[in-house]
């Protein structure tokens, strides 16, 4: 593997992540937890019960999200972080598949193809299941 | 609320920093403190460990990938291993009693530990098997001093089959099985211990981010929990990251024989108790 070409890659994919990551971990945080403490720490607390007792489960749907969001629920907040924080370690192979193109190593592009299809099957399946 | 967020953060944050340097995503603490200590019920414990997973990858890669201690290479030929044993896990569910899969699989814990108690440091190989030379699959141990030690790999054939056994354990356990993954690479394919961890730790991320994406898609995901824990995991395993390469191989060994009980432990009283 050309070293210096895979050393300019990971340069540029590095901070990106890690900005992803402190995006996901600020919409967490601002977004939700620090709403709540701040507005209505009573309605956390009330959840958390909710949750021991099993009755959100399911109910968070992602398809509802963004309409959460116009509604201003902070727990919206917490759906959408914990999504672009799922979609780090994602993004850390499709960042592997351009490396593999840009380095011409047709055999990893192959395998590296092989695995997104079967992370897009197992999240279509599962979505569907 | 203080009180709830300061008892998840506190325990997230140790769950990261263990997973991050042993590569087995901290998920094993996640479930049983959940449902033991928070009386959380199963589905909320296995949701929040899944994202756990997900977060200790997210932190530790980012180092770990650019200081040059995962194999890309490495991972990217298991990932393919363990997708296939995932998906064909998906379509297994049902056939075989999960009570026998967990026994099964706390076995393959304690046999696991007793190779890593056996084994002592890291033994590098100068010269890999054909098929490893093939697909290039040697690296380099990053060294403080400048002058990194090479390593070659091996059996790739027999860690690729342990990783297709990992992600049919996976997908019919709903556990992350970073286990067998350090098992493989470790003890099979003979890489250094820390690049093992480091390897596992990016591949964990990626089936789990794909488990993650369908339980967060269905509302299987309580964000109420999952979301503190995803921030102090991320934050452990950060700082577990920056700490690995300063850790001894010894000490490492002893942290993942002590994870490699509690898991068969786990998973022999989640079969004997029927959760």
């Amino acid at each position: 593997m050309p070293k210096q070409e895979e050393d300019r890659i990971l340069r540029v994919w590095t901070p990106i992540l890690l900005r992803t990551i402190l995006i996901a971990a600020m919409i967490i945080l601002v977004g939700g937890l620090v709403l709540d403490y701040t507005f209505a720490p009573d309605y956390y607390v009330e959840r958390y019960h909710a949750v021991q007792q099993g009755h959100l489960i399911g109910k968070e749907k992602f398809g509802l999200l963004f309409d959460r969001i116009r509604q201003g629920n902070p727990h919206a907040a917490l759906t959408l972080g914990l999504f672009v924080l799922t979609l780090v370690p994602l993004a850390r192979v499709a960042f592997c598949f351009i490396l593999f193109i840009r380095e011409r190593d047709y055999t990893y592009v192959a395998l590296t193809a092989y695995v997104l299809a079967g992370l897009i099957i197992g999240v279509l399946v599962g979505s569907v299941g | 609320m203080l009180e709830i967020l300061t008892n998840l953060f506190a325990l997230a944050i140790g769950a990261g920093f263990i997973g991050a340097i042993s590569g087995l995503g901290g998920g094993v603490f996640i479930v049983p403190a959940l449902v033991v200590l928070a009386h959380m019920p199963m589905k909320v414990a296995v949701g929040a460990s899944l994202i756990s997973v997900v977060a200790t990858s997210a932190g530790a890669s980012v180092a770990f990938v650019r200081d040059g201690w995962t194999n890309l290479k490495v991972a990217m030929v298991l990932e393919c291993a363990t997708v296939t044993g995932a998906v064909i896990g998906a379509y297994l569910a049902g056939v075989v009693p999960t009570v026998v899969l967990e026994l099964l699989f706390a076995a393959m814990m304690l046999q696991s530990a007793y190779f890593t108690i056996t084994k002592r440091g890291d033994d590098i190989l100068t010269k890999g098997d054909p098929l490893a030379e093939r697909l290039e699959l040697g690296g380099e141990v990053p060294a403080e001093d400048g002058n990194p030690a090479h390593y070659e790999v091996v059996k790739v054939p027999q860690g690729g089959a342990l990783m297709v056994v990992a992600g049919l354990m996976s997908g019919l356990l709903g556990i992350g099985s970073g286990a067998l993954k350090v098992m493989a690479m470790d003890y099979i394919m003979h890489l250094p211990l820390k690049v093992s961890s480091a390897t596992s730790n990016f591949m964990i991320g990626v089936t789990a981010g794909a488990g993650a994406l369908v339980f967060l898609a269905r509302g299987d995901v309580a964000t109420t929990i999952a979301a503190p824990v995803a921030i102090g995991v991320t934050a452990g395993a950060l700082a577990g990251s920056r700490v690995l390469p300063y850790i001894k191989v010894e000490y490492l060994r002893t942290v993942f024989v002590v994870i490699l009980l509690l898991i068969a432990a786990e998973m022999g009283w989640r079969a004997l108790s029927g959760i």
